[in-house]
């Protein structure tokens, strides 16, 4: 029995020598499987199968207290955070307009570990909010260099709105990545 | 003022209701993370800087030239995605957030259709002319909303000072 198998996986393995080139169909084939793990994925596809190790934000990152800059859903974000000046993570203080125009990304939700989208709206028309330093966030995950400047975080958001002036920074939940 | 406040506080979630967070399929994703912060979550944010999607973008699709413009605007030819994956975002930007601005008829881009257009990039012409030019006709012949011209309108002249 074990005679006969060896027997044919020899005659097999013959054939595919004589009859398949080094360029042929199984040399690109080869070469196809081992390019797969470099080719660029979206970040979203990464980030959902898991296959992206944690940056140095997401293995900080809590989902108890909004006013910290470690909070889960400020992965992205660049400036005072609104819910230290009377706001919430996902609302202007009074007196305050949300940016219409402002920049998306994904952030991971350290308690079940998956990528939910979160828009990071500016809020406007009041000078900047006066909060003690640790209000101040420097975040940077997925976030593009200002030549991709529709992702990028250094941009103040307010220049959709009636005024410029810029008050503090929000990170609303958009969704779950299915 | 207090009408953006109302928008900016619905568009986010009570942390309460977190267990319900909307699922999002893909191209809906994708339009969201690769256009969304602009043109807004449904397709609308700031009409004369960003132009709106929602109930307008499919009357480019009367014009065989408009169907092309809409692929090769540069921010869409040189999005960080795939052909397949640009192919599902432009079918969703068109067919749900475009609405009743479609054309009845209109075929659904194919991948092949996508993969061509974008490598021709709209790179050498005023794009804003260029879209003035077929929202004259647009309008003129196909009956298109008269809201396709709030894109590009000079807003600062019409702003009372702060």
């Amino acid at each position: 029995m074990t005679s006969h198998f060896d027997e044919l996986s020899e005659r097999l393995t013959r054939n595919l020598a004589r009859f398949s080139s080094r360029r042929g169909f199984l040399s690109k084939l080869g070469a196809a499987l081992l390019a797969a793990p470099v080719l660029p994925l979206l970040p979203v596809a990464r980030a959902a199968n898991g296959e992206q190790p944690k940056t140095d934000f997401e293995r900080n990152a809590q989902a108890a207290d909004d006013t910290k800059c470690n909070y889960w859903k400020y992965c992205g974000s660049d400036g005072v955070l609104c819910s230290c000046c009377g706001g919430g993570h996902h609302s202007c203080p009074a007196g305050a307009e949300p940016s219409p125009i402002s920049w998306i990304g994904t952030c991971m939700n350290p308690e079940d570990g998956k990528s939910y989208v979160i828009a990071y709206r500016d809020c406007c028309g009041k000078p900047a909010c006066s909060a003690g330093k640790s209000c101040w966030c420097d975040n940077s995950d997925r976030e593009l260099p200002t030549y991709r400047s529709a992702l990028n975080n250094d941009i103040i958001w307010c220049f959709g709105n009636s005024s410029a002036m810029y008050h503090c920074s929000t990170a609303a939940l958009i969704g779950a990545v299915k | 003022m207090a009408l953006g406040i109302t928008a900016c506080a619905l568009a986010g979630l009570p942390a309460a209701a977190r267990a319900e967070v909307q699922q999002l399929p893909a191209p809906r994703a994708s339009y969201l993370l690769s256009c969304g912060g602009c043109h807004g979550l449904d397709g609308v944010s700031n009409s004369s800087l960003v132009p709106d999607l929602k109930d307008q973008v499919g009357y480019f699709l009367n014009l065989p030239e408009g169907r092309s413009y809409v692929v090769r605007l540069p921010n869409v030819a040189f999005s960080i995605t795939t052909d397949e994956a640009l192919t599902g975002l432009l079918n969703y930007v068109v067919f749900t957030l475009g609405g009743a601005s479609v054309p009845a008829g209109t075929r659904p881009y194919t991948v092949r259709e996508v993969a061509q257009l974008r490598r021709r990039p709209l790179t050498e012409v005023s794009l804003l002319q260029l879209r003035r030019e077929m929202v004259r006709t647009l309008i003129d012949q196909y009956n298109a909303t008269t809201q396709l011209r709030r894109y590009g309108e000079d807003d600062y002249a019409n702003q009372s000072p702060p």
